[in-house]
């Protein structure tokens, strides 16, 4: 049995051990190893608990016997292997299924609350524990998308985006628990389909899935191609204007074409900087300032959803070839993928960045599956979460150690993951 | 002397001639001479006759013109003088006398045998008379014929005084003043250069051809290919060589190739053609006791045979790979993007669904089933917006094309609805509706074979708005490329109210056809130009709708057309038949299929055309999509190709049917099908 120098390391000063190489067995597995570091640590600290580690080798996720992850990532066996390791993440446990009437279309959550839209045109709040908390029913037709705006002690604002072509802002007093309609945006002439609050909460950008940019004849000849997306940027209500602009009606302050189909998704990466994903198979950025596109990535496939995170800056995308790609927004050649990440087998619906850790995001596809990525370990997710029964829609992540995932069998599924990894990873 | 001495010899007979002859007798021997000895000798004589002339010095001529007795009868022939005494006449005109016996023959002969002089006897014609030459005479005679000066003493070689030599001297040797010619410029030989000019400028005259200097013989091989000569000869094949005989022909061979007694027997008992070897080996003790070989001739005469009646030729084999003989088509991997996989399902309908529909803006989906039901899908999540019950099975839906309009149109049972769904921009659908609210009846309205009437009440609040009673059951419905026009298809086989146009602007029905040409199948109207498409059960007609005549038949080849599609760009159609097949039509190139495609095991219910991709699919009883990559080039000289790219399975057959109708995506590489399962599938 060939033998491997290994010396380990570790970010976490709870486990460190001493920096001395180590000949460990080739065919050696995550288990064999993280026993290894157990007896270590045992030795040197008398009270320690079993606790299952995970192994990096230059930055990818061990995943399979020692000797032959090294052989197919080319890394010499004669030198002494640097081996990281980090906590394991536990497997995120399944806490609640939230019943709805019908599809859920949508699910943002925050520290407190679960804001849901769904098929059955109403908006919902829950709280974490899967109460029900309040319904808004003002739309005519289905809520596709909703969104936090601002928590303000007990009142709090929201938005939701429906088929009916508005907008609707809202002010949800969760000591009274009343909700009032506040403003209703128009500037459409499709459904609404995404709509995204930037970083500084005071604009909001909202679009439209099939959008045709035409005249408003219907005589007219001119068969339109062009999609277009929207901002729109009302001034945000201050307290003392609220009660003058109550149910105002908003109309957008800017609007930007270029996309020549459908936009599906869109959103902020900083206060300035707008990103849209669109069926023409591009993502574009736009300067919001100026109203122009900055740059564009080409894909060959149609995007369905991106993310982007702040602490890794890069952008994520799900597109109907079922894959989740990630992208360096800041590339100006703009069709260079960083990654591919490929195990799911439906359109990718949902992609989402966790919002703590730079290396983990979820995907929920038409296949049912919601998976769990760590992008330290390309080849497969971490963890799949099989617990809807119909297509996934919509997934988010909370700060307080929620996963979030509504699809079409009606059902929200929360699952709670160990907060801890987040100061290993990070 | 020299006269005397010749006179002497003149006048040999004739004392008193000798003295009168003088030169005049030495002319009349000399011509005698030469006449009477030789011919040619005359010839030669004659100069030295008149030399002999002239060497008489004036004086001795003269006096001898006394007794010159030459005849002036002149130069002819003497016998005119035959008869008379005389021959001739002369000098002073008297006649001149013959001799007056002449001699006859026998005189002549005698006087040759007897007269030892008759060799130097001469006659002169002139007198009649003979003459008999002296010595000197006969010398001289014999000196001129031997070429020699007839004086003897002449010295020939006499040194001569050179005047003309290269010396030049004081004084010119003649005194002659030179030529004026000399000095001037010859007219005639200026004229003669002139025209040679002239014929040089005019090309009468050519400077000579050089002369060719190639041998007159060559190399006769030199020229030969080699490859020729290896040509001629590459079909040689040497004649097998006979097998040199071994160790067994030997008459003593080495025992081990004895044969044993089993193996003589087994030899005999083998056929003798089967035999190794064609003789017992023996052993002889001495070559004296080998006996002769009986079978020398017959071996021989086998051999003879076997050269002459074995062709020895090389056979040429065509080697075909059979790969090769495949056309070579792209991969189909080249020709992404094309839908692969399925993505979504859209469920609800509880029967076989009949026909579906994509809008303009690909973002719903309309499907008419048998269960009476129409659904409005939104085709990114699968979700079932809307649902219109109707009162029959509906047989096929078709979404409006324009898109500045909200409508679909469904027929089932008699009846075709425009229905305006409510999907998309809110001002499109309210400007549908206001539209068709906003017609006025014409003043004048004439009999029409189909009813138009409103919808109201509850049929107004589920979307319908127009609703076309027609005589018949309507079967297929679609909307030319503008949205205005609508045709129907209404089959049966000998009515000529098969197939009617609408106009939904001016709700106006027409038929455009008298004449049944057998049953209607489906109709399609031209993308870009006013024709339109009429599939009966087995030929396309192809009418033009402004000229109203028959432009094209094409000719299926196939025995039930069940289903068509036009390419966009309007010159390629493809027919999909119930007996397996898919038939494309090159309108450019002929009116039979410029391709059958025979991938589908059972019969074909739909084909489409994708608008911008390179694509088209048909939906087959079998339950599978065939999706084939059909790029159309602009260029006329290029046949359209046609490559499958993909069998798309995913319906489950029920009844027997399986995949009913087939709609591509407007903007991406997506294939809707419809199947008798009840579902719509959309793969990407």
């Amino acid at each position: 049995m060939s033998q491997l120098q290994a010396r380990f390391f570790t970010e976490n000063k709870k486990y460190a051990i001493d920096d001395v190489p180590f000949s460990i067995p080739a065919a050696s597995e995550v288990a064999d190893l993280s026993n290894v570091i157990n007896k270590l640590l045992e030795a040197r600290i008398a009270d320690h608990k079993h606790v299952e580690f995970d192994f990096l080798v230059r930055g990818q996720f061990l995943r399979s016997s020692l000797a032959s992850h090294m052989d197919t990532e080319n890394i010499s066996t004669e030198e002494v292997v640097e081996i990281e390791y980090v906590q394991k993440f536990t497997a995120p446990q399944p806490e609640e299924c939230i019943m709805h009437d019908d599809w859920i279309s949508s699910v943002e959550a925050d520290s407190e609350w679960i804001l849901t839209g769904s098929y059955d045109k109403t908006a919902r709040i829950w709280s974490l524990e899967g109460k029900a908390v309040m319904t808004m029913a003002g739309h005519t037709d289905v809520v596709k998308d909703v969104a936090w705006v601002k928590r303000d002690g007990l009142s709090s604002l929201l938005l939701t985006a429906s088929l009916d072509q508005t907008v609707l802002l809202w002010e949800w007093n969760s000591e009274q628990n009343k909700v009032k309609a506040r403003h209703c945006c128009r500037g459409h002439a499709g459904s609404v389909d995404t709509i995204v609050v930037d970083p500084s909460r005071t604009k909001l950008c909202f679009i439209s899935l099939a959008e045709l940019k035409c005249l408003k004849t219907v005589f007219s000849l001119s068969v339109p191609t062009e999609e277009e997306d929207e901002v729109e940027e009302p001034n945000r209500p201050r307290k003392k204007q609220k009660t003058e602009q109550l149910g105002l009606t908003r109309t957008p302050l800017m609007t930007l074409s270029g996309h020549n189909e459908a936009v599906s998704a869109v959103l902020w990466t900083d206060a300035e900087e707008l990103c849209s994903a669109s069926w023409d198979h591009t993502i574009r950025l736009w300067d919001v300032e100026t109203g122009e596109q900055k740059s564009m990535l080409t894909g060959s496939k149609v995007f369905n959803c991106i993310s982007y995170s702040p602490l890794c800056r890069r952008l994520a995308s799900g597109s109907t070839d079922r894959h989740v790609r990630l992208w360096d927004p800041r590339s100006k050649d703009g069709s260079l993928v960083l990654l591919s990440l490929t195990s799911h087998t439906g359109w990718v619906t949902a992609v989402r960045w966790s919002p703590s850790n730079q290396h983990q995001l979820v995907s929920g596809s038409f296949d049912n599956i919601v998976k769990l990525w760590d992008i330290r370990s390309c080849k497969a997710p971490l963890y799949d979460l099989a617990a809807h029964e119909d297509r996934v829609l919509c997934a988010d992540w909370t700060d307080s150690g929620l996963i979030l995932s509504g699809g079409a069998d009606n059902k929200l599924y929360t699952y709670r993951y160990s907060a801890y990894v987040s100061d290993a990873g990070a | 002397e020299d006269l005397s001495g010749f006179s002497r010899i003149c006048s040999p007979q004739r004392g008193k001639l000798d003295k009168t002859a003088g030169t005049s007798s030495i002319e009349i021997m000399d011509v005698e001479l030469g006449y009477s000895l030789q011919p040619v000798s005359l010839i030669a004589l004659l100069p030295h006759a008149h030399f002999l002339l002239h060497s008489l010095s004036p004086s001795s001529c003269l006096a001898m013109c006394s007794q010159d007795i030459r005849n002036t009868v002149g130069n002819i022939p003497m016998e005119w003088y035959k008869d008379y005494p005389h021959i001739g006449y002369d000098l002073d005109g008297k006649k001149i006398f013959k001799p007056i016996r002449t001699k006859d023959e026998l005189d002549e002969f005698l006087d040759k045998m007897e007269n030892p002089d008759y060799w130097r006897t001469v006659h002169n014609k002139m007198t009649g008379t003979d003459l008999r030459l002296s010595d000197e005479q006969v010398d001289l005679v014999h000196r001129l014929q031997q070429g020699k000066f007839g004086d003897v003493n002449f010295n020939e070689y006499e040194p001569a005084i050179d005047f003309f030599s290269s010396e030049v001297m004081i004084h010119p040797v003649t005194n002659r003043p030179e030529d004026k010619r000399s000095f001037i410029p010859s007219l005639i030989e200026k004229e003669k250069v002139g025209k040679l000019v002239h014929a040089i400028k005019m090309g009468w005259i050519k400077p000579r051809r050089p002369k060719e200097t190639a041998p007159k013989y060559y190399d006769l091989w030199a020229q030969e290919d080699l490859n020729t000569v290896l040509g001629r000869h590459k079909m040689h094949i040497p004649a097998p060589k006979m097998r040199l005989p071994g160790h067994e022909e030997s008459y003593n061979p080495p025992p081990e190739y004895l044969l044993t007694e089993e193996e003589k027997l087994a030899w005999e008992q083998q056929d003798p053609e089967d035999r190794r070897v064609s003789f017992l080996p023996q052993k002889y003790s001495c070559l004296r006791a080998v006996p002769a070989f009986s079978r020398f001739i017959h071996e021989r005469f086998e051999r003879c045979l076997d050269l002459y009646l074995c062709p020895r030729q090389r056979k040429m084999r065509v080697n075909v790979n059979p790969e090769d003989l495949i056309p070579k088509l792209p991969k189909p991997k080249d020709l992404q993007p094309f839908p692969t996989t399925q993505s979504l399902v859209y469920r609800g309908h509880t029967s076989l669904v009949r026909s579906i529909s994509v809008s303009p803006s690909g973002q719903w989906l309309v499907s008419g089933s048998d269960d009476c039901t129409v659904r409005f899908w939104e085709v990114s999540t699968a979700r079932c917006l809307k649902t219109v019950e109707v009162s029959g099975a509906v047989k096929s839906v078709a979404w409006s094309p324009n898109p500045a309009v909200c409508l679909v149109a469904i027929s089932y049972g008699e009846t075709i609805v425009l229905l305006n769904p409510g999907l998309g921009d809110k001002f499109i659908c309210s400007a549908t509706d206001q539209l068709i609210s906003s017609y006025e009846e014409p003043e004048e309205s004439k009999e029409q074979s189909v009813q138009w009437t409103i919808a109201e009440g509850s049929d107004h609040e589920h979307g319908q708005r127009l609703i076309l009673k027609h005589p018949k059951a309507v079967r297929q419905v679609t909307w030319h490329g503008k949205g205005d026009y609508l045709a129907c298809v209404m089959p049966d086989d000998n009515s000529s109210l098969q197939v009617v146009i609408h106009q939904v602007s001016k709700r106006r029905t027409q038929n455009p056809f008298r004449k049944s040409k057998g049953m209607v199948q489906c109709v399609s109207f031209h993308p870009i130009r006013p024709y339109f498409f009429v599939a009966t059960q087995r030929y396309v007609r192809v009418y033009n709708l402004i000229k109203q005549e028959l432009t094209k038949k094409l000719m299926a080849n196939c025995k039930w057309i069940s289903s068509m599609a036009v390419h966009p760009g309007g010159d390629n159609v493809i027919c999909g038949s119930y007996d397996c097949r898919l038939a494309w039509f090159d309108l450019d190139l002929s009116t039979k299929p410029y391709k059958m495609l025979r991938h589908h095991k059972k019969a074909l219910r739909g084909v489409a055309y994708h608008k911008h991709y390179p694509l088209f699919a048909s939906g087959s009883d079998d339950g599978s999509v065939i999706v084939c990559h059909g790029m159309v080039y602009n260029d006329l000289l290029q046949n359209p190709l046609i490559v499958p790219v993909k069998v798309l399975k995913g319906h489950t057959i029920t009844h027997d049917l399986g995949v009913l109708d087939v709609a591509f995506h407007p903007s991406q590489p997506w294939v809707f099908s419809s199947g008798a399962d009840g579902t719509v599938r959309l793969f990407t």
